[in-house]
């Protein structure tokens, strides 16, 4: 049974494989808040305007925290169960997009020039293996 | 605790004679009450007042327009601590005249946020999710608004009004510094390795900024965040200012492009938190100054001087007018 915070959050519902996790793209750093850029393939999409199969690219705010912990007086309304973020696994999440309209600070994007398109913003992530 | 950039006293003693009588510097401070106030003191650290004298809230982030007749800052309550990334955004604005007298607040808590004065103070232009506004600096109403594309903090007006510079995370790094044309909106890159509180040389054409510089990380240095200097479109990046052991911050040039105001913190966020940084002040024709032992520094830039560096008290984002400020008792 997903998760109900899953059909509620975001516009848009997927499944989907986390590519990698590419060097220094995640990082403890106490004293400055980030959201990194992460890569995924689309396996099931469950609500919005997404094709299954595709490469999206999604923003995790500070990703080092677990989900359920990665919500702050800056970036409010975010969560999940997921406690680590390891390449290969599945994820399901509520997704918000264009990240630019819902997220205000640094980002690390190791895939930039990389990619076209706006990112996605993370708003619930679960695991879904 | 002092910056330790500083030759010879003699010559420090020449700086600050040089700079006692040009205008004011206004900065947040922490109190013998704990709380964070605006102070006002001569540029050689000389003639110190509170000029805002709240116990009950916290006062930071003081611009002076660029006449140097008024201040607009941001009041906390005294109970939240000030945010090294998010201090713009804190609390309400407040303007008030330089002096500090007739303080009102010019909206609710979070508006304005970054509010930046329009050359000749009519307009504050602002940064938030939405975008880039500019609003009218009497009522705080939105006159128009620009995409903020990517910008995210420390929105600083140029002083002839064509440009915008703030922290940026579309140029492939989490924080660079860009410049944004006021009118149009395009933006080009200035600094992308880690970078943070730009501001203006007064000919609106070179910029001040926070670089964790890359060769010192890549020599295995911990990355002190060092202040440099580059023409607005990115070019001749220079060296200012550097020391193994502190964090560099919050450059700010004097009106007349010849002096630069820092801070320097072994703590990586400027520590307003706590009790702020040592201010610090320096001719720009002296720089490169590297400052300590700081040996990685020295060979990288083996013509760097010692200084002068004039170390000034405690504080955090200062900033200095020329405008000849007159207190009433």
């Amino acid at each position: 049974m997903p998760d109900p915070q899953l059909s509620a959050r975001g516009t848009v519902e997927i499944t989907a494989r986390l590519a990698e996790v590419p060097e220094g793209a995640i990082f403890k750093r106490d004293l400055y808040d980030y959201a990194a850029i992460l890569k995924y393939e689309v396996t099931a999409v469950h609500r919005g305007e997404v094709e299954p199969g595709t490469t999206i690219y999604i923003g995790h705010y500070n990703p080092w925290k677990p989900r359920a912990e990665a919500a702050d007086k800056k970036v409010k309304g975010i969560g999940g169960k997921l406690r680590e973020f390891r390449g290969g696994e599945l994820h399901r999440m509520a997704l918000e997009v264009p990240m630019d309209e819902c997220y205000l600070g640094g980002i690390v994007d190791k895939y930039f020039g990389k990619h076209d398109g706006p990112a996605y913003w993370a708003v619930w992530t679960d695991p879904a293996d | 605790m002092v910056l330790s950039g500083t030759l010879h006293a003699d010559d420090t003693a020449a700086l600050a004679a040089e700079v006692k009588k040009k205008g004011w510097i206004a900065f947040p401070a922490r109190t013998d009450k704990g709380d964070w106030d605006l102070f006002l003191m001569r540029p050689d650290g000389s003639r110190r007042r509170n000029i805002t004298n709240t116990p009950d809230a916290n006062e930071s982030y003081p611009l002076f327009s660029r006449d140097g007749t008024r201040l607009i800052f941001r009041r906390l309550a005294r109970g939240e601590a000030i945010d090294g990334n998010d201090y713009g955004r804190q609390g309400v604005p407040v303007v008030a005249n330089s002096d500090g007298s007739g303080a009102k607040a010019l909206g609710g808590e979070g508006e304005l946020p970054w509010a930046s004065w329009s050359p000749d103070g009519k307009e504050l232009a602002c940064l938030s999710l939405k975008g880039v506004t500019f609003a009218d600096a009497a009522t705080g109403k939105v006159t128009r608004s620009l995409k903020r594309s990517g910008f995210f903090q420390q929105l600083t007006w140029s002083p002839d009004g064509a440009w915008l510079s703030g922290v940026s995370n579309s140029f492939g790094a989490a924080w660079s510094v860009g410049r944004m044309d006021a009118k149009t909106g395009e933006t080009n890159a200035v600094s992308t390795t880690d970078n943070c509180t730009p501001d203006w040389f007064p000919d609106s054409k070179r910029m001040i900024l926070s670089n964790r510089h890359a060769s010192d990380v890549a020599l295995g240095e911990s990355g002190w965040t060092q202040l440099w200097m580059a023409d607005a479109d990115g070019k001749n990046p220079q060296l200012v200012y550097a020391e193994d052991g502190r964090h560099i911050y919050g450059g700010h040039v004097s009106p007349d492009g010849k002096y630069v105001l820092f801070t320097g913190n072994p703590q990586e966020d400027g520590d307003p938190a706590n009790g702020g940084a040592p201010m610090a002040l320096m001719r720009l024709a002296d720089a490169p100054v590297i400052g300590g032992d700081s040996a990685v520094l020295r060979k990288l830039h083996p013509n760097a001087r010692s200084g002068p560096v004039l170390t000034l008290a405690k504080g955090w984002e200062p900033c200095w007018t020329f405008h000849e400020i007159t207190f009433k008792q």
